[in-house]
């Protein structure tokens, strides 16, 4: 306890190297580390570094601190794809939860026709997002589309969906919560196939109705599952860009399709999108993070 | 389960008690792994253009978008046969998607990449690839008295700071379909200016009982800029000072009245509300299923209506006017089509072999080709008068006027940025949502800007 | 187990299993439909496809969009194409993922949570803003238009995925079996590859698929670093069913079909697998 702190850190360093299992598990996790970093922490760094200057895409330009978040925020493009993004993101992502909650507990039994219901939570999720985007697209056309057509024989719109920026976004929503509600269905289910059947049996013996079973027993057990299905699903919605992009044709603004925009389509708005790339980066770590650190969704095992 | 690894576990690995994992274990199962992995990546590697070594043909790799007609190929297999020995033409289909082929090609030009060395590249790519330098400077091969022989227009469209960067190989510009015989039988010409265009349709959507009076292009994308200029440049406005490229002049009457124009159409119900989402395809689809008396696109749609699969309108039913314009005197229309360019980075002998590819592709014989089989409009003036090429392809004779009066759009190292604010200013105006006034005065801005950083 | 117990509660009265039967119906019907559109879309012919209003059932089915994408030489080798780079990138996935999944579920060490929260940030980050700077680095090794320019981007990016999935699936096996191992003598590796890989083989499985299936359908990295049709992907293919104009919606749907199938056939054939893979997790004896 008296040490120099130097001397204790150099001496819990090599305990923990010096451990054979401690020295085995960072062999284990080295190789996709290495990959991680590689390839993906270097583009990122740069692009931080990047997101100080005033670069082109070729070029590094002048130092200019924080200008570039500044024009970003003041950029009425990058406002609209903000909102956009979080409304996009909060509404699919609760109801791909909800649904896809109900869809787990209904199949998680026996019964008749269960490969059919898996074939078919399957295959939406299956399908590429680009493909689906185009096929929705189709669907929601003025002309030929089949859900404009009944929509408007219902009376529900009276615009064409496409040339309506809500309409588009809720169209989007839609195609989003067909498309993932399976994927979230499928991680809670394999949620819900954990939890042992005599925790049940159990509390059916004590009398608790099924709401009381659902939330005292399912809920706390599912909660690790559904903490990680959330997080990916809103880290997922969060940088949505391909079906936007090829849903709207390009009219839907998120924040990816404004970094893709400024970064790929323009040459004189990179450094903005570069520094909403990193915006976009900062944002989704700070939602992992309420997650990890005020829901208490568990990233280690130390009991 | 547990017998099995206690076996195991005694007869390999008593000494390993407690040491983890071993190095050697943990190497084995990473070099196996890594192995897999590029033995697979290693199947992927395909050659990388260049030079065939010593003596060998040069290899040039030339991209274009899709051609359907397979016309392309032909002419390529015909090159490489008349080369035999000395040039080998590889060919790469490029996304029929144009910005993202533009996308694609910068990223690689970013990169120096040789990899593409001739491309066809849309009419507003010369400047922006030239600004940079991507693409060679071509003034010592394709000469003044060269530029003669091809259509005005599209040779303009190459000329960045008073040099040419590619050449023209296949033109477009925007059309007036009408429906022939609907108008026939109301006794009406095809309208001159807009409000007879206007007038027209209502007649015929009365008499005929025809959906739509016009579809046009005028989604958030490139296609909707060029509806929206024509617009403009037909009420007499225009984006930059035509004798200063520098300086942005879209403020103007002319320009608000173009836009107010566009919005008209929608608000006096010729267009359907929707006209606001449509790309080439969906306006097409209205016309030749009979939907609308009245289209403005390119000309591959008079091809389609042959087709009667794809097509409930006969080419007979179809005429072909220049687009109308405020006065009715001679309008503009949006010029289109692709030129080829040489890649900066490709190294000498590639870079000549690939010209002599560009030479190839717009001689008078090969655009014949293209034209008669592609129903590709060729750019050479003298096919124009070709009566076995406007027999061929009747929509030459048939577009004329429109062809022979293109006007380039803005031309600007940063047309990608202007096209940008264009695409979403023109599609808000149109859609109602900003009045064309505040539409013009937000891209005065914008373009003061981008012209401002392009000079910075 | 789960399953077993569930299906007891489920004997309730006559109208409430008829109830979820509707629920069922509904459902599969609201999943499958747009596919079944896509497959009508497919068999149809132009003019059908532009109708107004549209027909419900085919009035003219042919086979003419089939032909069209089966005729074309490039879109078989699309489809080899993304069954090579969604397979290679799930073989690698799996391989660096369930070794660094099971250290991180089972093993203790200090920097954990700094481990975790670095593979996590990749799930964080916009795969648009490092395409310029990876296409440099790619460039310099030399590996555009190579399988490799997809599947490294893609093994990074679906690695979290893995990685997480694994872990719970670790985590939920019982521990007794390694430690017995581990005092029988086996090393940690051993332990590993005896005893937790075969009691989590169906739990891979599963990782497995979701794997394929995102590597399956990414588009952005196949189409910035993959410029040459002889290595490019499905999803890269179709939208290039179209020349600069006009898009062959019917070819489009025909492949769309053809890309799906594969998929829906591996869930077909392996779905009772994955299934009873997730329950057995609670291991007898």
């Amino acid at each position: 306890m008296t040490t120099t702190p130097t001397r204790k850190k150099r001496g819990t360093l090599r305990a923990e190297f010096g451990s054979p299992e401690r020295r085995t598990a960072y062999y284990m996790i080295l190789p996709a580390l290495l990959i991680i970093l590689i390839v993906a922490f270097y583009p990122i760094g740069y692009s931080i570094y990047l997101s100080f200057f005033k670069a082109t895409i070729g070029n590094t330009g002048n130092f200019v601190g924080l200008q570039n978040y500044a024009d970003m925020l003041t950029n009425s493009n990058f406002r609209t794809g903000l909102s956009n993004t979080i409304i996009f993101t909060v509404v699919s992502v609760f109801f791909e939860f909800v649904i896809g909650l109900a869809i787990a507990l209904a199949i998680n039994r026996a019964f008749r026709g269960r490969g059919l219901v898996r074939a078919a939570i399957l295959v939406p999720w299956a399908f590429p997002t680009v493909i689906s985007a185009v096929m929705w697209r189709l669907m929601f056309q003025d002309q030929i589309g089949i859900i404009q057509y009944v929509a408007s024989a219902l009376g529900v719109v009276s615009e064409p969906i496409l040339a309506d920026p809500t309409l588009l976004l809720l169209g989007a929503i839609l195609v989003d919560v067909w498309k993932t509600t399976p994927f979230m269905a499928l991680l809670l289910l394999a949620g819900l196939q954990t939890i042992p059947g005599d925790v049940y049996e159990a509390a059916r013996v004590d009398g608790a109705s099924v709401v009381q079973r659902f939330f005292r027993i399912t809920l706390p057990l599912l909660k690790p599952a559904i903490l990680v299905a959330l997080l990916f699903r809103t880290l997922d919605a969060f940088r949505i860009y391909d079906l936007f992009w090829v849903m709207s044709s390009r009219e839907l603004e998120s924040l990816s399709t404004f970094v893709y925009k400024a970064v790929r389509v323009s040459q004189l708005n990179f450094s903005v999108g570069n520094a909403a790339a990193v915006f976009i980066f900062v944002t989704a770590f700070l939602i992992a993070m309420f997650f990890i650190k005020v829901l208490g969704m568990q990233t280690s095992t130390e009991e | 389960m547990t017998d099995r690894v206690e076996g195991v576990a005694k007869n390999e690995a008593t000494a390993m008690v407690q040491r983890g994992i071993n190095r050697r274990d943990f190497l084995k199962l990473a070099g196996a792994g890594l192995a897999g992995a590029s033995l697979l990546g290693v199947a992927g590697c395909g050659g990388g253009g260049g030079q065939g070594g010593n003596g060998g043909p040069v290899e040039v790799t030339f991209a274009t978008t899709p051609d359907p007609t397979g016309t392309f190929q032909k002419l390529i297999d015909q090159f490489n046969k008349e080369n035999e020995g000395k040039i080998e033409v590889k060919y790469q289909q490029a996304p029929p998607d144009s910005s993202q082929f533009f996308d694609q090609l910068r990223t690689e030009f970013q990169a120096g990449s040789a990899r593409i060395n001739v491309f066809e590249g849309d009419v507003t790519w010369p400047a922006q690839f030239a600004a940079p330098g991507y693409v060679a400077d071509l003034s010592d091969r394709f000469t003044q008295e060269e530029r003669q022989k091809f259509l005005e227009g599209p040779v303009q469209s190459n000329i960045y700071e008073g040099a040419p960067f590619g050449v023209p190989w296949r033109t477009d510009a925007g059309f007036l379909y009408y429906r022939k015989d609907l108008l026939d039988e109301a006794g009406l010409e095809p309208p001159k200016t807009w409000d007879e265009l206007k007038q027209t349709a209502q007649a015929v959507q009365q008499s005929a009982g025809t959906k739509f009076g016009y579809v046009f292009q005028g989604a958030d994308y490139e296609g909707g800029v060029v509806n929206g200029l024509e617009y403009i440049w037909n009420a007499g406005g225009d984006v930059l000072d035509p004798s200063d490229p520098n300086k942005v002049v879209i403020d103007n009457p002319g320009a608000v009245d173009g836009l107010s124009i566009e919005r008209s159409m929608v608000e006096d119900g010729i267009a359907p509300k929707a006209v606001s989402t449509f790309k080439e395809d969906e306006s097409t689809a209205a016309f030749l299923n009979g939907d609308s008396v009245f289209l403005r696109n390119w000309p591959y749609v008079y091809a389609q209506a042959a087709d009667p699969e794809a097509s409930k309108v006969k080419q007979e039913q179809i005429g072909i006017a220049p687009l109308p314009s405020v006065s009715g005197e001679e309008s503009a229309s949006g010029l289109g089509g692709w030129n080829l360019m040489l890649n900066a980075a490709s190294e000498d002998p590639v870079q000549d072999a690939s010209y002599e590819l560009i030479k190839f592709m717009t001689a008078p014989e090969r655009q014949r080709t293209l034209a008669i089989e592609g129903s590709y409009l060729p750019i050479l003036q003298e096919l124009y008068d070709d009566q076995e090429v406007v027999d061929a392809v009747p929509v030459i004779a048939l577009g004329k006027e429109a062809i022979q009066n293109t006007k380039p759009r803005p031309v600007s190292p940063y047309y990608s940025d202007m096209s940008l604010r264009m695409a979403e200013q023109f599609n808000a105006s149109l859609d109602g949502e900003t009045p064309p006034e505040q539409a013009v005065a937000t891209l005065q801005e914008a373009l003061t800007e981008i012209v401002k950083q392009g000079q910075a | 187990m789960a399953a077993a117990s569930a299906s007891r509660s489920s004997r309730g009265s006559g109208l409430n299993l008829a109830l979820f039967y509707v629920f069922l119906i509904v459902f599969v019907l609201v999943s499958v439909a747009p596919l079944l559109w896509v497959f009508k879309m497919s068999i149809i012919t132009k003019s059908e496809l532009f109708a107004s209003p549209p027909t419900i059932l085919p009035r003219t089915p042919t086979a003419a969009s089939y032909a069209t994408i089966f005729g074309d030489p490039a879109f078989q080798k699309a489809l080899i194409n993304s069954t090579i780079i969604a397979g290679t990138t799930t073989i690698i996935c799996l391989f660096f993922g369930s070794i660094a999944a099971y250290a991180i579920a089972r093993l203790r060490f200090r920097f954990k949570s700094i481990v975790m929260t670095l593979i996590l940030a990749i799930s964080f980050f916009p795969p648009v803003a490092i395409i310029a700077p990876l296409f440099i680095q790619f460039r310099t090794f030399g590996i555009i238009d190579t399988y490799l320019a997809a599947i490294v981007p893609d093994v990074v990016f679906a690695l979290p995925l893995t990685i997480w999935i694994l872990v719970s699936f670790f985590k939920e096996l019982p521990r007794d079996l390694e430690e017995a191992a581990k005092v029988d003598g086996a090393t940690t590796i051993q332990a590993f590859r005896k005893v937790i890989v075969p009691l989590a083989a169906p739990g891979v499985f599963t990782t497995a698929i979701l794997t394929f299936i995102f590597a399956w359908n990414e588009f952005l990295f196949a189409n910035t670093f993959l410029f040459d049709a002889d290595t490019q992907p499905v999803t890269v293919a179709i939208p290039n069913f179209a020349t600069v104009y006009t898009v062959d919606y019917g070819a489009q749907a025909a492949a769309a079909v053809m890309v799906t199938m594969p998929l829906v056939i591996l869930v077909l054939i392996f779905q009772r697998r994955i299934v009873s893979g997730l329950t057995a997790g609670a291991v007898k004896g």
